[in-house]
């Protein structure tokens, strides 16, 4: 989807804030947002669907509101996609509570829960990979209106395969309930072919890229 | 069961967002109260995770990593190859490092990570991302003028050095390594690690001899 949320090399974001101070949440409500997307993501649901809902915040919110707050409203608006509220409820407030409500997670609790969502993305395909580290490849010019994660500004471009990572999940696919995996690639651009006007010869831009990305 | 239809998506934003209070903070708090009110959380778990990710949880836990790297050839190889396998060592493998990739700074090479599609971040490794990541100016900025970048967090890069950054756009993690300062060979592993900031990690801060102190 060519959204509001495929921001690499916009122009006109401004300066970065460096001296912002150094702490893990910066008020209380970024520590809900936090642990609301911890604990009450539907087993089962992609991660590539939980993007793709994230990208289609309204892009004046995109831009503006702040990061834990979207995510609060995405990870609401992804329970009521599930089923794990109903949309009546929320509106006139009148909750339904569960039968049965998880038990309340202790330290030791969130500590493990950290470790096991440690989860691989990798799988086993029988098809060999198409390309080899130092083959080079041409991206697509990707018109999708659902989820990918090829950027806008890697589109049509040249790279040269870098590593192999063997097969992982396929996003795009992914995110349509269609699981399936892909051989994805590191590929290297150098910023001269992203970005004419750049007078740097060595800046490189690495990008993790599956096969469906390449032009045969 | 997930719909997987961008049509109902939009049309819930459309609906909540004039439904539910604008400021962030009270929108996030009738959330949690709609949730709480559910069964889907109580506040000793919200707090729980927050003392978590605030005291345990954060770039120490990276440094001590890095501390490890910089003492023990063996320990970095390991991490050069299989960082995930590497970190696992501390109990340190888990939210988002499953595939975790280590990238070495050299005299000649200075590595960045951003990821322009979301906010991606090896959460169980380094803890929240801070809030600069997370925003449009460097997710922007960091692939197209990574050195103008690098300059606004007081990293001034001879145009010798190669600078690559990493588009955190799969499920691979990034971790730099940043160089070890000059002079710390008598170093204790505890004192390495107290040199290693959260930045150099990610790679918007290079030289780390200034926090020596005298």
């Amino acid at each position: 989807m060519d959204g509001i949320h495929d921001l690499g090399g916009k122009q006109g974001y401004g300066k970065i804030d460096v001296d912002e101070a150094e702490q893990a949440f910066h008020a209380r409500y970024e520590g809900v947002g936090w642990t609301i997307n911890q604990t009450t993501r539907a087993p089962g649901m992609s991660i590539d669907w939980w993007r793709h809902i994230r990208e289609l915040t309204p892009p004046v919110d995109y831009l503006t509101r702040p990061y834990f707050d979207q995510w609060a409203m995405t990870q609401l608006i992804a329970m009521i996609d599930t089923g794990q509220l109903n949309l009546d409820e929320v509106l006139s407030g009148d909750i339904t509570p569960l039968h049965a409500s998880p038990p309340g997670m202790s330290i030791a609790d969130v500590h493990r829960a950290t470790q096991k969502a440690g989860v691989r993305f990798d799988r086993d395909v029988e098809q060999s990979p198409k390309f080899s580290v130092g083959d080079q490849i041409t991206t697509r010019c990707y018109s999708v209106s659902g989820h990918t994660r090829l950027p806008g500004y890697a589109q049509g471009k040249i790279g040269i395969i870098h590593e192999r990572h063997g097969a992982h999940l396929f996003p795009d696919a992914c995110a349509q309930g269609d699981e399936r995996a892909e051989h994805l690639y590191s590929v290297k651009f150098n910023s001269q072919t992203l970005w004419p006007e750049d007078k740097q010869t060595n800046n490189w831009i690495y990008i993790d890229l599956w096969e469906s990305y390449f032009v045969d | 069961m997930s719909s997987h239809d961008p049509d109902k998506v939009k049309d819930l934003y459309h609906t909540l967002h004039s439904h539910l209070p604008s400021e962030p903070a009270l929108r996030v708090k009738t959330i949690e109260n709609l949730l709480v009110e559910k069964g889907y959380l109580d506040q000793q778990t919200i707090d729980n995770w927050i003392e978590v990710y605030s005291e345990d949880i954060g770039p120490k836990r990276g440094a001590q990593v890095i501390a490890r790297a910089w003492l023990d050839q063996e320990f970095k190889q390991r991490l050069l190859t299989d960082a995930s396998e590497a970190i696992d060592d501390y109990g340190f493998l888990g939210k988002a490092t499953a595939h975790l990739k280590a990238l070495e700074n050299t005299d000649s090479v200075h590595n960045l990570v951003v990821c322009t599609l979301c906010s991606c971040y090896p959460f169980s490794l380094l803890g929240m991302a801070p809030n600069w990541y997370k925003t449009a100016a460097y997710r922007s900025r960091a692939v197209r003028e990574p050195r103008a970048v690098l300059k606004e967090f007081g990293v001034d890069l001879d145009d010798q050095v190669e600078v690559r950054v990493y588009d955190s756009t799969a499920e691979l993690r990034y971790l730099v390594i940043p160089q070890r300062p000059l002079g710390t060979e008598d170093y204790s592993q505890q004192q390495l690690a107290g040199l290693v900031t959260r930045n150099s990690m990610i790679g918007t801060d290079r030289d780390l001899a200034k926090n020596m102190g005298g």
